[in-house]
């Protein structure tokens, strides 16, 4: 295949193309390039249009509307862009954004990979927040006790392994309802959290400068434009993260064990009957999801604020599961959705200090995707089939 | 035939709870033998393969393959042992690829990850040896329904199985899908592979089996070889001589046409045709009989009649309103009673009381509410006279509908529909799973109801149910009304056409 | 006689052992915890039920104390109302099979509803006004609920994600409209706090001076009264059991599943948003956004009905004793010295969270306590509370 082949031509390909013309019309507009000519988005704009015309023209539908929906919102806000005086812009759309798209992403994609492990087994899993929350505490307990982010992490991922197991225990021997018992988790976590975090640290809270997980420094990086400032000096666990992104996405559908996790969540039956274990299965991809989700809060905690207080993840748990169903259970696709997220959270944040858009009607925006994602107008959102039915053998 | 058997099953014996679904059964399979079980349904061909492949043990008796003991304590051990099972409701994963669902938890793989090609390649092999087509990359939900039952016999062949169980593999298949595969079940027994093929139909077993052994109520009552059997001898083995439950009725008055079904066509839940063009009338005062072995369609055309299912096309038409494609309250309110087929899933709300499935069907309107407001003394003294009125034991009107016996609740059931004034009545199974008393006590009402002028169109398995109560008898055959009789029919000619044999001209 | 009265109660025993033992449990645990943590789990508790005010009750509280505790009480009771408003949103869905996790937002969408009309339309009478703000907030509710119950029978989207999604919809929505600058933000310009409440709009006092309990109550029991006779006694409430019962015997008795659906997630959510109403009308008169963001009544209520096992007797009782938690363990009603109040309110959660899971694996306690008595012993069935409906 020569590199000329390579080049889609399929309508599939079409609509993707168009897709990243749109977006190259936009970054071309965001600081540093910051090209002022008008024309030049419009014209990527125009070309993205003219891709998803024909894919959706050649039965591409689903894909064909994404690209369309990209090529009008990157155009609008390209001009919009252009139109804001220079130092505004560049106040609210720069190298900082895309990384504080990246540091609020990582505790929910943390999140997402383990609720997408537990949900592809068919176990639902509510509790995520509560386990992310866990985390959090514990991973600064941890820090705290031993003195060093390595532990803290540890201590983090035991103590969200507790949790799952408890989730375990009760939705699949005990066969209760998976809802109730993802709601009681949550709540048990904020109590046991709460009471742990003021009975040791009162009210002065968890002491100051903990050893937290440090920034991997990538030198050279930095003087790249553009992406440079972004990923020059991330935090470790973001690019464990990204590792972890990877090997989930593998795990699942390129190993044996993922054929073997995903046929127990589709048809637990059939499983059984070639000799699958069942039970065995479900419970560890339980344990699994509250490793991770404990993982995405210990990362909030240790990696980034540095302290723990109260409800810190404050729903993320929730906008993880959102992002798991946005993005059809497939890791990549809840990635794109954190990302989708955070950066809405971050445009947020910088928006608000500039141009006094309020946060609290951006902070809906995931939900409202979500919802729509359920609805289906971007393609039917469908679960594991046997997700949230407790298995009975025999 | 080779000496030494391959598969021996040597007094295996079943209970749940009182029933006995396998009496002392004894069966031997030889190497590359093709032996049928033939028998009706709940004669226990099924749980008797459940304990063959590990899914249930048995209370006692003994298998031996290849001349050693076998204990099975799940299918993986079957598996292990070389025995394959295709099931009759496919153990096959929608969303994933025909290689995906051959090859789980058997999977080649490249290190840790899945050997993809290495999987396809396999497949492709093992499909041109037997010879079926099957195409690798294609997700399960997508193909056909035979192509799946390939798929399924493949996934048992990729683990080497040596005894395959095929049950009931020609209930989803056309003629010539069938055709189809009695060339691969010759080619399979060409390379060894022995196979009991789970049937009950009468044409099939005998053109591709070697022995055939014959299950009723649980006991096996003979093992024949195949070449010396005709379809008469087999028929009569299944049906046996029972006790024919005669009931005292005068003779039949048939008044108006009341329900009148049309040239229809029903396509079950996995689009297949179900009902292939049904026409037949019943008239006021008449109980039509419908025989026919489970899954030849009837499921599918009570539901059409009933409100439950929309037919594809063609007429019913009850008391001059047409009910193809409306609801089941349409179906209801132009009079038309249902005695379903599964008392549980349908008939009753187990959670409910007696006198709340009661008004199940009625409860929005007078007595049992006013102005949306329900009466529960109405509803309570309703259920008081249904109740007593049909002997039902276990409970009054406040006892909760699952605590009562099958049989009690079937009267529960029978009381709600008979009673009222609905002129049509379907009864499916009315007797199912009922004792002596209990189906003699719904005969009798079936024939009180009858001589109310009421239409009854009854759709049973049980040959000597429709024997006894039909004025007429109609049969249906994969999905068509085959024949029709009066009912001084013999067994043996309907048992004959029940199972598709020799008169098999569409009505 | 006495055999009558056994066989009585041993047939209802389940119905009420279990949600006492549960609550037993809980609290048995709750006071090991306490313990462990180097605190008297005795003290702290009976802290904590003075803190209720329900000691106000008892004939041997001393007069002064009385006080105290009349003031505490009326807190309780307060709370008691929109929660027993919130369980029933869940209640009624759930006898459709249905798990409503959408209270808190319809909840939220009855605040802003009740707060738009008692802040406007100050010309009318008391009556006219009240009526008026209560009725916008139960249909806000409705219509946040039926969106959900629309969904589900449109598409099949489970009503569990689509009530969540709709509960932080309605949380930041509503701190949306009430923040700095925001459209619905009060006269006052540096606090993000909506405007007050007319007078004419506001609920009666019935009892105290200080945060008086207000007639809300009247209307939350005339909602569990209405809940009652809906559910047993109407030929809706008959057609919504069978439908969560056996979705399949229903369709066959002529019930129409979808419309059932949606129903009851409107009926719910008006139930959730009546709740709403009643805090701002009866006693907050104004909203500030941090009160939404704290705001867990929608949550507690999935706990009260599910202890309360959704049926309206057990519902004023769950009510009742998560609302006295709530009050007994915060800091103004409970004694710092001998339990710290920010421990209890932890202690509160951490009850309520076991309070949730020992119900959700319900049924196998009954197992356990049938298989005790002596019956055989087969495998435990399913335990979920929401019947598989299948439609």
């Amino acid at each position: 295949m020569t590199a000329l082949d390579r080049i889609p031509r399929g309508a599939r390909g079409v609509a993707i193309m168009g897709i990243v013309v749109g977006l190259v019309g936009l970054e071309l507009a965001l600081p540093p390039l910051q090209v002022q000519a008008a024309a030049i988005p419009i014209v990527l704009g125009l070309a993205a249009l003219a891709c998803a015309i024909w894919a959706i023209s050649r039965h591409e539908r689903k894909l064909g509307l994404w690209t369309l929906f990209v090529a009008v919102v990157a155009t609008a806000f390209a001009i919009w862009v252009q139109d804001q005086s220079d130092t505004s812009t560049s106040l609210v759309v720069n190298s900082g954004l895309f990384a504080a798209t990246l540091v609020y992403a990582t505790p929910l994609a943390y999140a997402a990979l383990g609720g997408i492990f537990s949900e592809r087994s068919g176990v639902v899993n509510i509790g995520l927040e509560g386990m992310m929350l866990t985390g959090a505490f514990f991973g600064i307990w941890g820090t705290v006790w031993s003195g060093h982010w390595e532990i803290g992490l540890v201590v983090a991922m035991v103590s969200g392994a507790v949790v799952a197991l408890v989730h375990a225990v009760f939705s699949i021997h005990l066969r209760a309802d998976q809802i109730v018992t993802g709601t009681a988790i949550n709540f048990l976590a904020l109590g046991i959290t709460g009471y742990a975090f003021i009975d040791i640290y009162g009210s002065n809270g968890t002491p100051p400068s903990i050893d937290s997980v440090p920034n991997v420094n990538l030198p050279g990086v930095d003087s790249i434009p553009g992406i440079g400032g972004v990923f020059g000096s991330l935090n470790l666990m973001i690019w464990i993260v990204f590792a972890l992104l990877i090997l989930t996405e593998v795990i699942l559908f390129r190993t044996p064990i993922g054929l073997r996790i995903r046929s127990v969540g589709e048809h637990p039956r059939a499983a059984d009957t070639v000799g699958i274990p069942v039970y065995r299965v479900r419970y560890v991809c339980v344990i699994l999801s509250g490793i991770l989700a404990a993982l995405g809060g210990a990362y909030l905690s240790v990696g980034f604020v540095g302290s723990f207080g109260q409800n810190m993840t404050a729903g993320r748990g929730f906008i993880a599961l959102a992002a798991v169903i946005f993005g059809k259970w497939r890791p990549y696709g809840a990635f794109g959705a954190c990302l989708l997220f955070g950066f809405a959270n971050g445009l947020a944040d910088r928006l608000q200090s500039v141009a006094g858009v309020s946060p609290n009607l951006l902070a809906t925006l995931p939900y409202v995707l979500t919802l729509i994602a359920l609805v289906g107008l971007v393609g039917r959102s469908r679960p594991p089939a046997a997700d949230g039915q407790p298995y009975v053998k025999g | 035939m080779p000496d030494a058997p391959l598969l021996e099953l040597r007094g295996i014996t079943k209970r749940f709870g009182e029933v006995v679904a396998n009496d002392s059964i004894d069966l031997e399979v030889a190497p590359g033998e093709v032996h049928a079980l033939l028998g009706e349904n709940g004669a226990g061909k099924s749980t008797l393969m459940n304990v063959l492949y590990g899914l249930t043990s048995p209370d006692s008796g003994e298998i031996r393959f290849d001349g050693k003991p076998l204990r099975l304590r799940s299918p993986h051990d079957a598996i292990d042992a070389g025995i394959g099972m295709v099931h009759q409701h496919f153990m096959l994963i929608p969303v994933m690829t025909v290689t995906e669902n051959i090859v789980l938890a058997a999977e080649p793989h490249n290190g840790p990850l899945l050997d993809v090609r290495k999987a396809q390649e396999d497949v492709r092999t093992l499909s041109e040896r037997y010879g079926l087509a099957v195409r690798p990359e294609a997700r399960v939900e997508s193909i056909g329904v035979a192509q799946q039952q390939r798929v399924e016999i493949l996934k048992a062949l990729y683990r080497s199985a040596r005894l395959l169980i095929l049950d009931e593999p020609t209930a989803v298949l056309t003629p010539q899908e069938t055709h189809e595969l009695f060339q691969v079940v010759k080619a399979l027994k060409e390379q060894g592979t022995s196979i009991i093929f789970i049937t009950h139909k009468l044409g099939e077993v005998l053109e591709v089996s070697d022995r055939i052994t014959v299950l009723r109520r649980g006991k096996a009552v003979a093992t024949v070889t195949t070449a010396g059997s005709s379809e008469r001898e087999l028929a009569e083995l299944m049906v046996g001589r029972p006790v024919l439950l005669r009931v005292e009725k005068g003779a039949a008055q048939p008044g108006d046409v009341l329900l009148s079904v049309r040239d229809l066509v029903v396509h079950e839940s996995r689009g297949l045709e179900a009902v292939r063009g049904a026409s037949f009338e019943v008239r006021a005062g008449e109980i039509v009989g419908l025989a026919g072995v489970d899954g030849n369609g009837q499921s599918e055309l009570v539901e059409a009649i009933t409100g439950l299912r929309k037919p594809t096309s063609g007429d019913i038409v009850a008391e001059g309103h047409e009910l193809a494609g409306h609801g089941a309250r349409t179906s209801f309110e132009a009079g038309v009673g249902h005695i379903p087929e599964d008392r549980h899933l349908r008939g009753l709300v187990l959670d409910f009381t007696l006198a709340e499935n009661l008004g199940l069907r009625d409860v929005r309107h007078s007595p049992a509410s006013r102005w949306g407001f329900l009466r529960p003394r109405a509803i309570a003294e309703r259920a008081r006279r249904l109740l007593s009125e049909y002997d039902v034991r276990g409970g009054g009107p406040t006892t909760r509908a699952g605590s009562l016996s099958g049989g009690n609740q079937q009267k529960v059931v029978v009381a709600r529909e008979m009673s009222g004034t609905r002129r049509i009545l379907v009864a499916a199974q009315p007797t199912r799973g009922l004792d002596v008393g209990a189906i003699e006590f719904v005969h009798q009402r079936l024939v009180a109801v009858r001589e109310l002028g009421v239409a009854i169109l009854l759709v049973s398995f049980e040959l000597d149910e429709i024997l006894s109560l039909s004025d007429r008898i109609l049969v249906m055959y994969e999905g068509r009304i085959v024949a029709e009789h009066t009912p001084d029919v013999s067994e043996s000619v309907l048992g004959v056409e029940m199972m598709g044999g020799r008169s098999a001209a569409a009505v | 006689m006495t055999d009558r009265i056994k066989a009585w109660l041993r047939a209802k025993a389940p119905a009420v052992l279990l949600p006492v033992g549960t609550t037993v449990l809980a609290f048995a645990i709750g006071g090991l915890v306490v313990a462990l943590t180097g605190h008297n789990p005795f003290e702290a508790y009976k802290a904590i039920f003075n803190g209720t005010g329900l000691n106000y009750l008892l004939p041997w509280t001393s007069a002064e104390d009385k006080d105290f505790a009349a003031l505490n009480l009326q807190q309780t009771l307060i709370l008691t109302t929109p929660l027993m408003l919130t369980a029933l949103a869940v209640a009624l869905p759930f006898k459709c099979g249905m798990f409503n996790i959408g209270g808190q937002g319809q909840y939220v969408v009855g605040i802003v509803a009740s707060i738009i009309v008692g802040t406007h339309f100050a010309g009318l009478s008391q009556p006219v006004h009240l009526t008026l703000a209560v009725v916008a907030a139960a249909l806000a509710g409705a219509v946040w609920g039926g969106i959900a119950g629309a969904m589900k029978a449109a598409v099949g989207a489970h009503e569990v994600i689509s009530t969540i999604m709709l509960n932080w919809i309605a949380i930041y929505g509503a701190q949306y409209l009430f923040e700095l600058n925001g459209p619905l933000q009060g006269p006052l310009r540096d606090v993000p706090q909506s405007s007050e409440v007319a007078d004419s709009a506001k609920l009666p006092a019935i009892w105290g001076v200080l945060q008086p309990l207000h007639a809300g109550i009247f209307l939350a029991l005339a909602a569990l009264v209405v809940y009652h006779i809906l559910i047993n006694r109407t030929v809706f409430g008959y057609e919504v059991r069978a439908v969560g019962h056996n979705s399949e015997a229903a369709r066959y008795g002529g019930i129409g599943v979808s419309r059932s659906y949606i129903a009851t997630l409107a009926i719910g959510g008006a139930f959730a948003g009546l709740a709403g109403s009643c805090d701002v009308l009866g006693w907050e008169f104004h909203i500030v956004t941090n009160d939404i963001a704290v705001s867990q009544i929608g949550f507690i209520g999935i706990a009260v009905a599910l202890l309360g096992r959704n049926e309206a007797i057990g519902i004023a009782f769950a009510a009742l004793l998560f609302g006295g938690l709530q009050v007994g363990t915060s800091p103004r009603a409970l004694d710092p010295t001998i339990f710290p109040p920010q421990l209890a309110g932890n202690l509160a959660i951490i009850i309520q969270g076991l309070i949730i899971l020992f119900v959700g694996a319900q049924l196998l306690l009954v197992y356990a306590w049938r298989a005790r008595r002596g019956r055989r012993a087969e495998a435990p069935p399913t335990t979920t509370l929401i019947e598989p409906t299948g439609a």
